[in-house]
């Protein structure tokens, strides 16, 4: 078996970061961009992962699980706004929130 | 980890601890009184803590953290913004029907993650705190339910700022690819000069744009105005003054390493910082002049500022690096308390008032025949920003400028003459129309202050006064260090 060389990895994981971000700015529901989100985020965690597997250390995994924690907290912040959103406009769309200008 | 590295942290395990101890507390009895008392002390149990340490030479602790005097000092910034931020938010939640045990939890997390930041000395750590911060302002800045445009402006902070969270680790990432190293002092790459990887540069760009979107550097600043204007006024002042210090604190500390200062000297790394440094200038300036609602002006003004501290970043020579530490230090105290001062005051007239209601220049017309107290509080802070001689802010501007004119960094020279000068067409008429006879007449200053926030005013104003006139107290603090 041939290991797999690192910048395929990399490629992977800016192609799933791209499409992820890409979600986070074109989607107009709020839930699918908390979604494109976690895209982006274990995107990155594709890339440690691999680093780490090159370099033969734990520092790209350990980095991976600090991510995922991280994504956790995220969402869950996220989620408390969703609903709040929910039971104020009846809608998870985006527009709803643009009354801030100047 | 043996005790002496392990006392070298003991600032960060006192606020980590009360954080524990203030769950324990909301969950024995629910009291507001009660638990914004415990947040002061341990606050203040920090804040001697820190100050005892001083003096102590820079210490790695494991190889996370890397404690020294400049992360000593920067942590008294914060902690002394979180106190005015304490004091603030107390008023402003008597305002507010929500129950506020939660709000003291979120703002003790905050300052952990900022505590974790300035001695940051590794990418995982530099990462923790930079989420720590982030989600726990998140929760403070969507915090008041009831208020028009909370939702708002929580989903828009949480949106962006995990995208950016997301770009800072895609950097790091890159950087780890290549170097196989998380903390700052990478060795594998060495000063060979002008090749350094690509992948490198890219990761370091990206890096450097998750910092700059905290900092709200130009091209990554559209969130500053909204999230200030949305925001309660205590939180708007802890976005403005404990964020941006503890990231502008952890990106110095970063960029300052051996390697990166030679990084930084590749021609398009260089000339990326310098655009990004520029244009905040210029641009922060510009959008801020016709903006008529106080938060969204001072917005932009953060912004511009950040673009003068930035210069700092682009220093050459290892020789410099003392005065760089020095005028960072120096720069981000005046800025703290100007803003800490002109929070404080449309935290008093929030109160005074609709508590969601946005403060406007016109709300201030006449200000001064009314209440001059606030509004020699107002002219001195807004002076303090402008750089005026016999402030703090002027003593901060001419280190900037010295260091500039050192390394002959011309252009961003330049860029912050032309930048101050806008400023001025913006602070100026606020000054004015303090004065303004207009409206007099109207009964809306007439709500007398408490003996307690008439100190507060006064000792915030001697003390920016005496910063102005007698810099060398600060400086020569700094110059120990």
């Amino acid at each position: 078996m041939t290991a797999i060389p690192l910048e395929h990895v990399l490629i992977l994981a800016c192609i799933l970061f791209t499409i992820g971000f890409f979600g986070v700015i074109v989607r107009k529901n709020t839930l699918f961009m908390l979604m494109s989100l976690e895209v982006m985020l274990n995107a990155v965690g594709v890339a440690f992962i691999g680093a780490g597997s090159v370099w033969q250390q734990a520092d790209g995994q350990v980095m991976f699980i600090l991510i995922l924690t991280l994504a956790a907290a995220e969402v869950a912040v996220g989620l408390a706004l969703l609903i709040r959103l929910q039971q104020r406009f009846k809608s998870l769309d985006i527009d709803c929130l643009s009354q801030l200008k100047g | 980890m043996d005790l002496l590295a392990l006392s070298m942290i003991i600032p960060q395990l006192i606020i980590a601890a009360g954080i524990v101890l203030a769950m324990l507390l909301v969950a024995w009895r629910r009291s507001q009184q009660l638990i914004a008392n415990f947040t002061l002390f341990i606050l203040i149990l920090s804040l001697v803590a820190t100050i005892n340490g001083f003096g102590v030479d820079k210490l790695s602790v494991t190889q996370l953290l890397a404690v020294d005097d400049y992360s000593r000092f920067a942590f008294i910034l914060v902690l002394s913004a979180t106190m005015i931020c304490l004091y603030l938010s107390k008023i402003m939640l008597k305002q507010v029907e929500d129950v506020h045990d939660e709000y003291y939890l979120l703002l003790l997390l905050v300052v952990l993650g900022a505590g974790i930041l300035v001695v940051s000395d590794h990418f995982a750590s530099l990462f923790l705190g930079f989420e720590l911060l982030s989600i726990a302002l998140v929760g403070l800045v969507g915090y008041c339910r009831k208020a028009p445009n909370a939702v708002e402006t929580g989903f828009k902070y949480l949106i962006l700022s995990a995208s950016a969270s997301s770009f800072m680790l895609l950097g790091i990432a890159f950087i780890y690819a290549q170097t196989g190293d998380l903390s700052f002092t990478q060795s594998s790459i060495e000063n060979t000069g002008l090749t350094i990887p690509l992948l490198y540069q890219i990761g370091f760009m990206l890096f450097f744009s998750g910092v700059a979107f905290k900092l709200s550097l130009v091209p990554f600043h559209f969130w500053t105005p909204d999230v200030y204007q949305g925001a309660s006024s205590p939180v708007a002042m802890l976005l403005a003054t404990v964020s941006k210090c503890a990231m502008f604190i952890v990106l110095l500390k970063c960029c300052y390493t051996a390697t990166n200062l030679a990084v930084l000297q590749h021609e398009k790394l260089f000339e990326f910082i310098s655009w990004i440094a520029i244009l905040s200038m210029i641009v922060g300036n510009s959008l801020a002049l016709k903006q008529q609602s106080i938060k969204r002006l001072l917005a932009y003004s953060s912004i511009a500022h950040m673009g003068y501290l930035l210069i700092v970043v682009l220093i050459s020579n290892s020789s410099g690096l003392n005065m760089a530490w020095q005028s960072v230090l120096f720069y981000l105290t005046a800025y703290l308390l100007a803003n800490a001062s002109i929070f404080t005051v449309i935290t008093l007239m929030d109160r005074d008032r609709d508590v969601y209601l946005d403060v406007t220049i016109n709300d201030w017309c006449g200000l001064f025949w009314q209440q001059p107290l606030k509004a020699c509080l107002l002219i001195f802070s807004l002076l303090s920003f402008a750089g005026i001689p016999l402030t703090a802010g002027f003593i901060g501007k001419f280190y900037l400028v010295s260091l500039a004119a050192n390394q002959s960094l011309w252009a961003l020279l330049a860029a912050l003459i032309i930048g101050s000068g806008i400023a001025l067409a913006y602070y100026l008429p606020v000054i004015f129309s303090l004065f303004s006879q207009d409206q007099v007449s109207d009964d809306k200053h007439t709500v007398s202050m408490s003996l307690l926030e008439k100190f507060v005013v006064t000792l915030f104003i001697f003390t920016g006064l005496a910063i102005g006139i007698f810099p060398d107290a600060i400086g020569s603090v700094l110059q120990a260090i």
